[in-house]
């Protein structure tokens, strides 16, 4: 079997995998103990507000025909409108207005940590057993074992205090960088995107920055959270870096390269590095599903408007069409994500294929 | 607007009130809930009113405990009470019904179908350049931000909770209210929060003397944000929306009584209104008339809830004949249109809120330019945002809260005022004030499933000041009847007498009288009887169930806990499932009925909730005799 069949046969087995997602969604959430009558009307309800609002969500309907509306309308990006949380608004609606914070949050804290996690790493896979190497495993072992929620709460109790100079060495998080208190801007909340607008090139949009300060404001605001949020995956980076880098450094190939008389710079970059990477990809990709769990309690913390905050408010609130929307594009996200880097291992690793 | 005027209002509205019901002495149909049959004739009047200054509170309760076969029940007296208040709703009336009202609680207290907890205490804190009034009882959600002002600042900063709507009809939370009750407004109101009814958009009154139609004459000259006056017909159409429009969410409050107001409504064979036949008529431009079921003593308090806020005719399209100016959607959460101190600016869902002085005010115009509310669920973001002064009015998380930083006094209305810390991460003195609320949070059961020694043992153990202190470091009023004290029917005096009267011991945790009462029903350690106790998702009522559970071994009553999510646990309540559990109730007006309702033993049967009865899921009603049999 060629790869390209094995590629293909693995996007084909994302259909079932999408309908055994939603009929499991659709148990869950019309089936479930979450009665959203309840949820909407509060401790105050009464019969026949109930049964208005039961007639009003469709929730008098046969199953079959609950199910079946159920999976047409979300193949369809028909989401309907949310119950509780955003009562009476269109789902998609809310959740494009709250990508941007996510995507905002998951871009910066992908990025951080493979940019300090996977070099550290492979600073430590080439020089195993040096204080530098222990430092550096110790310190992201640690790193990984402190949990989200107790680093985000440390971290916002600290920032706060460092205001008018009260941190240590008279360090003031609040005058780093773009001002916070001349602006009347709190350390929590969710950036505003005011440095994004986009020009007419040739009848394309094409976005630009223009307001390097609200950027800066916005990156500012973005990064506790995002180091928080990244710091598990920032841990398990480091350590599958240094792993990767050790077992190449002692393949046979190297071996070879060394005795070509090829210097250590290219041996290092050329053949070392290219090869650590393959194990780290899926690692990378699995991250933003780290990320889309992790964030639900980063930003519910760090007050960000996001997909994660919405997800925990539907869920808790009993919000059945937003959870279950939500869950679906997490899905979706998923999926593609897994996709994604088996297309990559096709690309980067020719041996990849069913049989062998 | 200055208070002697307002005041003397009050005292007029109130006496003409009683004028105007003086003599009227028609047949009362049974309220309470609308779809029950009334279980005797309604013209007993006198025969109750006697058997109500018997005043066998007390006493009676002894005999029930030997069991439902002698004599009246608890139920059958809770029940009888019940009766009492709801078929004699006119005024000369009142001593009758208050104390009727009490006799239930007594019944309640001694049957221990519900054993409070606590009753709900805020703590609002302000920086010194804020000079805000203090707010009553009902909450801060009542107040209207005009007379607030803040020292070298324009704009008033605040936190708020998540909320998503600003239709009127539609809120059924504080945090949608607090920024309705600035753009809307009503024809009566409660100033800040204080459990006293004012005018509003209400110029005067007439009751007619069966106490059934009310006229109400609107203030003149009194402009929309939008352009245009108020005027009855646009009253009839705001009213009209909260019983015809599908958005609405408080039908209720429109047509039950005493649960509402009761409006006289023709319903179609489907059960819902006719559109149009709300019984408001207009009588002129600023005029008009409204026709109810039976006489109703708190009709000036249920109109200020912000169900009834006044909106123009036709704003929006969500009832039949109107094609509206804006849709719903817009209406919901990018436009508003009302007649208070502010105007809508812009409304970002789950980040923040502002509104803008509305120059044009009818009363005093706004010192501050405009209010801002940014939206925060959580305590560390919103402590935060408190800390570095963008907000200016704030509450305070549990964590950073320390007691002993309080300086407060009492003032004439069992508020806590005066000032707080620096404290903790707090560097300077801030305001303070602690109102107790006029909510309650309670543990019931279902009587069908439990003993009553059960129930009781409960009650004797349970200390309510120690949980208080343990969960909320002495943020609560710890509760002894489910009537808060503020309201409580007979006043200051009759709540002392009611806690003296108290049993169960107060402040104190009797373990012995548990275990007393629980041998004469035969339960010991050795054969114990079991029960369930259902919480919500609650710290308070969870670190209370482990202190009853611990404080319970050893006695005849093996209790288990179960967490349940909240509408899980409303659900299985409806079911009748539940044996103990937790809930609270929030008045939305401070009336003795809206609560009292849903202890109605009649009303709190599960087995037809939620569509014929709407009380608490108590089965109560199978302790009635004549339900026994």
């Amino acid at each position: 079997m060629s790869r390209w069949e094995y590629f293909v046969k693995r996007l084909l087995l994302t259909v079932p995998v999408l309908f055994l997602v939603l009929s499991f969604l659709f148990v869950m959430l019309r089936m479930g103990p979450i009665d959203p009558v309840a949820a909407i009307l509060g401790p105050q309800a009464t019969g026949g507000d109930a049964q208005a609002i039961r007639e009003r969500l469709g929730l008098d309907e046969p199953l079959w025909q609950q199910y079946v509306d159920f999976i047409t309308s979300f193949l369809t990006f028909d989401f309907g409108q949310s119950w509780v949380v955003q009562a009476g608004r269109p789902i998609i609606e809310i959740v494009v207005g709250a990508a941007p914070a996510t995507l905002w949050l998951g871009f910066w804290a992908i990025l951080l940590p493979l940019f300090i996690g996977i070099p550290l790493g492979f600073y430590a896979g080439l020089n195993p057993n040096s204080l530098g190497d222990y430092t550096a495993s110790f310190g992201g072992i640690l790193w990984q074992a402190l949990p989200n929620f107790w680093l985000s709460v440390l971290a916002l109790a600290t920032l706060r205090q460092t205001r008018n100079g009260g941190g240590p060495f008279g360090f003031d998080w609040y005058a780093f960088g773009p001002d916070f208190l001349s602006r009347d801007i709190s350390i929590t909340g969710t950036p505003d995107f005011d440095w994004f607008s986009t020009m007419d090139l040739l009848f394309f949009p094409v976005p630009y920055v223009s307001d390097w300060t609200a950027l800066a404001i916005d990156v500012k605001l973005i990064l506790p959270p995002a180091l928080i949020l990244g710091s598990a995956s920032m841990a398990a980076e480091l350590r599958i870096g240094r792993t990767a880098m050790l077992e190449t450094v002692n393949a046979n190939f190297v071996e070879t390269a060394r005795a070509k008389g090829l210097t250590s710079r290219v041996i290092v970059w050329k053949h070392i590095f290219r090869n650590a990477l393959i194990p780290l990809l899926p690692v990378i990709t699995s991250e933003a599903f780290l990320l889309i769990g992790g964030s639900v309690i980063v930003e519910q913390i760090f007050n960000i408007n996001g997909l994660g905050r919405i997800f925990f408010q539907s869920v808790t609130q009993g919000d059945l069409p937003m959870a279950g929307a939500l869950l679906f594009i997490f899905t979706l996200i998923i999926l593609f994500l897994n996709i994604l880097q088996d297309f990559l291992y096709t690309i980067i690793d020719p041996r990849v294929g069913y049989d062998q | 607007m200055p208070d002697p005027a307002n005041g003397e209002a009050v005292e007029s509205t109130k006496r003409r009130r009683l004028l105007g019901l003086l003599g009227g002495g028609a047949a009362v149909s049974l309220a309470g809930c609308s779809d029950q049959e009334p279980s005797d004739g309604s013209d007993g009047n006198d025969t109750d009113g006697e058997d109500g200054s018997d005043g066998m509170d007390g006493e009676d309760g002894e005999d029930g405990e030997d069991g439902g076969d002698s004599g009246p029940t608890y139920a059958d007296q809770a029940q009888a009470a019940w009766e009492r208040a709801v078929e004699n709703p006119l005024p000369e009336d009142e001593d009758l019904r208050q104390e009727a009202y009490v006799e239930m609680e007594e019944a309640v207290r001694d049957d221990a179908v519900l054993t409070p907890l606590y009753h709900g205490f805020t703590e609002l804190f302000w920086y010194d350049y804020v000079d805000v009034p203090l707010t009553g009882a009902l909450g801060k959600h009542w107040q209207q931000l005009n007379t607030t002002t803040v020292e070298g600042d324009d704009t008033l900063n605040l936190i708020n909770s998540t909320f998503d709507e600003l239709d009127p009809i539609m809120s059924t939370d504080t945090a949608s209210s607090i920024v309705i009750t600035q753009i809307y407004e009503n024809l009566t109101e409660f100033p800040n929060g204080v459990p006293e009814v004012e005018n509003q958009l209400l110029e005067e009154y007439e009751v007619s003397e069966d106490g059934t139609t009310w006229t109400f004459t609107l203030k003149e000259d009194i402009q929309f944000h939008g352009g245009g006056t108020v005027t009855a017909q646009d009253v009839k159409y705001s009213w009209r929306r909260t019983v015809e429009s599908a958005n609405s969410e408080r039908a209720t409050f429109t047509l039950n009584q005493p649960t509402g107001l009761g409006i006289d409504v023709e319903m179609d064979d489907e059960g819902d209104p006719e559109p149009d036949s709300l019984a408001v008529e207009v009588i002129d431009d600023q005029t008009l008339e409204i026709q109810l079921v039976g006489p109703n003593p708190d009709v000036l308090s249920i109109i200020a809830y912000s169900s009834f806020a006044v909106i123009p005719e036709g704003y929006v399209d969500d009832i039949e004949g109107y094609d509206g100016e804006v849709s719903h959607d817009e209406f919901s959460t990018d436009v508003a249109n009302g007649t208070g101190p502010f105007e809508l600016d812009e409304f970002n869902v789950d980040e923040d809120v502002s509104v803008v002085r509305n120059d044009d005010y009818w009363g005093e115009t706004a010192s501050v330019e405009a209010v801002n509310w940014e939206i925060i669920e959580d305590d560390q973001a919103a402590w935060t945002y408190s800390l570095e002064q963008n907000a200016d009015r704030f509450e305070m998380p549990t964590f950073a809260y320390e007691a002993d930083a309080i300086d407060a006094e009492e003032d004439d209305r069992g508020r806590q005022v005066g000032t707080y810390g620096p404290a903790g991460d707090l560097e300077e003195e801030v305001n303070y004030l602690g109102v107790s609320e006029i909510s309650t949070f309670y543990f019931g059961f279902n009587a069908s499933n439990t003993e009553r020694a059960a129930r009781q043992a409960v009650a004797y153990v349970m200390n309510k000041e120690q949980i208080v202190q343990e969960v909320f470091a002495g943020r609560g009023t710890p509760a002894y009847s489910f009537l808060p004290p503020a309201i409580w029917p007979t006043g200051q005096d009759g709540y002392e007498s009611f806690l003296e009267d108290y049993p169960y011991g107060l402040g104190e945790s009797d373990s012995q009288g548990a275990q007393t009462v629980l041998e004469e029903a035969g339960f010991t350690s050795d054969s114990p009887t079991e029960m369930t106790l259902t919480t919500y998702e609650s710290e308070v009522f969870q670190t209370a169930a482990e202190l009853i559970r611990d404080l319970l071994s050893g006695t005849g009553l093996d209790l288990s806990l179960e967490t349940s999510q909240f509408s899980t646990l409303q659900s299985r309540g409806e079911d009748g499932e539940l044996q103990m559990y937790s809930l609270g109730w929030i008045w939305s007006w401070p009336a003795v009925p809206y609560g009292m309702f849903q202890l109605e033993p009649l009303n709190t049967n599960t087995s037809v909730m939620p569509e014929e009865t709407n009380g608490f899921y108590l089965d109560w009603h199978t302790n009635l005799e004549e339900e026994a049999e």
